[in-house]
């Protein structure tokens, strides 16, 4: 299959697909973890269940915070938050994006050249602005509406490479072949383009992903996230906010700042690996 | 003697202004004409459709308007009566540009935009008008954002190139892997690590504000040193992210460059691999990389808003946090305005000179 | 023409620096050359064992299908190859006095530099896309010139003759690569190429994607050169009309090798190696008797694995079973009447051949 040769020809789709199950992984096991770091009672949210500012110690792998809570329980529960919006925001915005770019690469014509203004258009303008200001004025910003706040600005991306890749495939000679045989364009799409679209699809789907964490990021630290629940970005708005820094307390937002950060290299690693292995001339090898 | 070939078939691709009428003759020209014309028309429509996009965005979000404006001002101290009575509600409404129809609202919006650049009083300090906060902040935020984004992009593209060119040393390669990571990190966090390193363990530079308070804004030079001094972290942590990107995008456009055949030509005819590096890769690479630099832009606005909170830098991203939090929907509405028309201009700009040095799109007898 | 006797050419150990020997060294000098190219798929052998020599002033063409190697082996020559994952053997011999032999694959960079552009130069395939898009047609002139040594306003002042000499108006030298068709554009190439009175050119292709009427003049442009600037061109093509119009003698290249060379129009007429005769059978000819049109059955095999002993063992008519273990040699044919492929005909001098129909070429053999 597709995806074993991809695997053993793509060190960097290797690697990112190992980080990216990683987290995925830890996200899952998290009620696991949560019970071996503080114990099947505590609610790790619960302001006082240990001592303030502790350093960290066997007991609490990454000290404790302002509110005496235990701060590795804290990332563990903040992880699954934060790659669920990242990843259903990638997912919706991907949906989007095929959808907008295929039609606006199937049409064509005048239709066409709208479509893609309109495209370039969100590109051009700095979205995170907008993004800060509806979340911000949101009551009950659960994880689903953050989700598509974040996707309603991202789709572009996938929409541009979708639209090209449709683009190319229209012109192909099998396509050709597809329409002098009188098929449908109903069949053309679904027998013919739309399986070369399938490993575009997930490149969008990765980039999407991958800038929706971008932008995730950007909200949470600023302390807008999905409310009532902790995710990565809170942790660290909050530490800052108690001013960890200037009490020597890094070490309370290094774990959610390295997770992000694996975040990001896993994706961009399977996209640009896929890549590379799906359009050859990208390769930077001689 | 020499060796005359008939020179018969001179074919270039200018035409001859034969029986054209008078404009079309003029069109056909001066073909620049038609891609300028577009070009602004394009950006004009943008700019417009932006600015209602903005003004429609505001007004659709939920929760009313007036009443959370009125509590600000009273927790500001402007009022201590609690009381909203009709005739302070519709005094509000008028002043904020809230009362009328939709569409009356709107028209008026567009008109003090256009005319007088009004967006309407701020709340986070009323009665100051939304557009005075802009002024005073957006210098700050054009230095930093000028300042990173142009040292950033001269260095990247410029060792981007080099990292190209020597791409089988062992440096190259261990520039590349350093960079292609570092482009992955947000410049937030980047700003995090200086901050806890620089700023605190060893108290080299400061992590606040633009400027020592203690000092009056002038063009003295200590005033001009404390700027600088103060605003070398939040610059470096943009830069670093900026120039780990221009590197990177830089190189692969320099590598397929030197896979193309007139590369090949150039070594052929043992040209100086300097003259080769300056004037057929360098050249040929700098244009593409200036336009990029202008789609860019969005992404860098939006990540400067990050760091000027973070640093508690007086620019108009802190601004539209601040106004956002307090729901000032005049100053957050003036801001995104002057964002948007930023880019959107800049971008105009570029695209309008490219063509200047772009050999390529001049079709014209020259 | 000052040729070289040939003798066997084959594994010639010791080049000599200086021609012990009383005629005049060969401008160009191939031995053995080979170019490999490390693969994920393998050693691509593109070029193997390949041999040829051009005299001074003389035009000699390369004919073969792609995949055989020419351009590869146009590469070696100039060194400009590309692949940089490669191992290389054998010598390309230059002698620009007819003295001096000098091999160029042992050359620093730095020193090949002086070479190109200058005593050897290069018309490449598909010049749509060999100008710098960024620059004038006039300042691509010069520079090359200039990093030769010459002055600038020296450089800058023999444009204008340059152009008019390949037939351009000397206007065209203020121009952009993209405002120029691809005929101007090729002739602009040759200008660069005779710039600087080189000794050699190198053409690869340089006929192909014109129109008929471009390519003659093109043609007609390089045999001027070498009558009246007395320089040699070695021109690689798969259009043997081409050869036919413009070479003095031709090399016949397959799977990597130099299979044949001799005269123009013997070979073309009386070619001595199947592989040769098939492609003369399958060009039409217009007017003359009607033949039938016959192609050469079997597939060009492929630089991964050559077949064993003579390469062209597996497609020939001729074949016989020495020729699938020992590989020929390229051997020069003993002149005078002689049967060739069922024929009998006057082979001239000069004719050599890789081949074991014929016994020169087969080792151990006593000619």
């Amino acid at each position: 299959m597709v995806l074993i040769n991809l695997w053993k020809e793509s060190g960097k789709f290797k690697l990112g697909m190992v980080i990216t199950l990683f987290l995925l992984v830890a996200a899952a096991l998290n009620q696991v973890l949560l019970r071996w770091a503080v114990g099947p009672d505590v609610d790790p949210m619960t302001a006082g269940s240990f001592g303030i500012f502790l350093d960290p110690q066997r007991d609490h792998l990454l000290g404790t915070d302002r509110f005496g809570r235990d701060v590795f329980s804290l990332v563990v529960i903040a992880l699954p938050v934060s790659l669920t919006v990242a990843f259903l925001a990638g997912a919706m915005s991907t949906a989007i994006g095929v959808v907008m770019g295929f039609f606006s690469g199937f049409v064509g014509g005048l239709t066409d050249s709208i479509l893609r203004t309109f495209t370039d258009m969100f590109i051009v303008i700095p979205t995170l602005p907008l993004i800060i200001i509806l979340a911000a004025n949101t009551r009950n910003l659960g994880s689903v509406k953050l989700a598509l706040f974040l996707a309603a600005f991202s789709w572009p991306a996938a929409a541009r490479v979708i639209r090209s890749q449709v683009l190319s495939l229209r012109e192909r000679p099998y396509i050709e072949l597809s329409r002098m045989t009188n098929l449908s364009n109903r069949e053309i799409i679904v027998g013919d383009i739309l399986p070369n679209m399938a490993p575009y699809v997930a490149i969008g789907f990765a980039q999407a992903s991958v800038g929706s964490a971008f932008a995730l990021v950007g909200l949470t630290v600023l302390g807008i996230g999905p409310s009532g629940q902790m995710d990565l970005g809170r942790i660290i708005s909050e530490a800052l906010g108690y001013g960890v820094i200037s009490l020597g307390k890094e070490w309370i937002f290094i774990a959610p700042v390295a997770l992000l950060i694996l975040l990001f290299l896993g994706l961009a690693l399977i996209s640009q690996g896929m890549e590379e292995f799906f359009n050859p001339r990208l390769r930077t090898q001689t | 003697m020499s060796t005359q070939l008939p020179a018969t078939t001179l074919e270039t691709i200018a035409t001859d202004a034969s029986d054209q009428p008078g404009d079309r003759r003029f069109l056909r020209n001066n073909p620049m004409v038609g891609y300028y014309s577009r070009r602004l028309g394009l950006y004009l429509i943008t700019l417009w459709g932006s600015l209602t996009a903005t003004f429609f965005f505001f007004r659709f979000l939920p929760g009313d308007p007036i009443s959370g404006i009125i509590a600000q001002l009273q927790t500001r101290g402007q009022y201590s009566n609690l009381e909203q009575s009709d005739a302070m509600i519709e005094h509000y409404r008028r002043e904020f540009g809230l009362d009328g129809s939709m569409w009356e609202q709107y028209q008026r919006y567009f008109e003090r935009i256009v005319l007088h650049f009004d967006f309407g009083p701020s709340v986070l300090s009323y009665p100051t008008p939304a557009t005075d906060l802009i002024v005073r902040a957006i210098p700050w935020t054009l230095g930093l954002i000028g300042v990173a984004t142009l040292l950033g992009w001269f260095i990247g593209v410029i060792a981007g190139t080099l990292v190209a060119w020597k791409r089988d040393t062992r440096i190259a390669e261990w520039i590349t892997n350093v960079c292609l990571v570092l482009s992955h990190i947000p410049a937030y966090f980047v700003a995090l690590v200086l901050i806890i390193f620089l700023a605190y363990r060893f108290n080299l530079l400061p992590a606040n504000g633009a400027y020592n308070t203690t000092l009056q804004p002038s063009w003295s030079l200590d005033f001009i040193f404390s700027v600088i001094k103060y605003g070398t972290l939040p610059v470096l942590a943009t830069v670093i992210g900026a120039v780990a990107n221009w590197l990177i995008g830089t190189r692969a456009l320099v590598v397929s460059i030197l896979g193309e055949d007139f590369l090949t030509y150039a070594n052929a005819k043992g040209l100086s691999p300097r003259r080769i590096l300056m004037s057929y890769v360098l050249r040929n690479a700098w244009l593409p990389q200036i336009a990029a630099l202008g789609l860019a832009l969005g992404s860098v606005v939006s990540g400067n808003v990050l760091i000027e909170r973070l640093f508690r830098y007086p620019g108009v991203g802190n601004l539209l946090v601040d106004s956002v939090v307090i729901k000032d929907v005049n100053t957050a509405m003036a801001v995104v305005a002057m964002l948007i028309f930023l880019v959107l201009t800049i971008n105009l700009i570029i695209d309008l000179c490219l063509p200047l040095f772009d050999p390529r799109v001049k079709t014209s007898k020259s | 023409m000052a040729t070289v006797t040939g003798g066997i050419d084959t594994r010639q150990s010791g080049a000599s620096t200086f021609a012990g020997r009383s005629a005049v060294a060969p401008l160009l000098q191939i031995q053995d050359l080979d170019v490999h190219f490390k693969t994920p798929r393998g050693i691509a052998r593109v070029v193997d064992g390949a041999n040829l020599t051009v005299n001074h002033s003389e035009i000699i063409g390369i004919a073969g299908e792609s995949g055989s190697g020419k351009t590869t082996l146009v590469e070696a020559i100039l060194q400009i190859i590309r692949f940089t994952n490669r191992i290389t053997n054998g010598k390309v011999l230059f002698s620009p006095d007819g003295v001096q032999q000098i091999d160029l694959m042992k050359l620093a960079p730095k020193d090949m530099r002086r070479f190109r552009g200058k005593d050897i130069a290069y018309v490449p395939q598909g010049s749509m896309n060999s100008l710098n898009p960024v620059a004038r047609v006039g300042d691509q002139i010069v520079d090359g010139m200039v990093d030769h040594g010459v002055p600038a306003r020296a450089a800058k002042s023999k444009v204008p003759e340059l152009l008019d000499r390949v037939g351009l108006e000397s206007r065209v030298s203020q121009l952009y690569p993209h405002e120029l068709s691809g005929g101007m554009k090729q002739r602009v190439i040759i200008a660069i190429a005779i710039a600087m009175d080189p000794k050699l050119i190198v053409a690869d292709e340089p006929t192909t994607a014109l129109d008929v009427n471009v390519q003659r003049r093109i043609l007609e442009a390089l045999q001027r050169l070498r009558d009246e600037l007395q320089i040699a061109i070695l021109i690689v093509s798969h259009d043997l009309p081409v050869h036919a119009q413009l070479a003095d003698r031709i090399g016949i290249m397959y799977a990597g090798q130099i299979v044949e060379t001799g005269d123009i129009r013997s070979t073309l007429k009386t070619p001595m190696h199947p592989y040769a005769d098939g492609l003369m059978k399958a060009i039409p000819s217009i007017g003359g008797n009607r033949v039938r049109l016959e192609g050469i059955r079997g597939a060009t095999p492929s630089p991964l694995s050559w077949p064993s002993g003579c390469r062209f063992h597996n497609r020939c008519p001729y074949v016989m079973e020495v020729c699938q273990t020992t590989p020929p040699l390229l051997a020069e044919v003993q002149a005078g009447d002689r049967e060739v492929l069922g024929e009998v005909i006057a082979v001239r001098d000069g004719r050599r051949v890789a081949c074991h129909l014929y016994p020169e070429s087969t080792p151990g053999e006593s000619q």
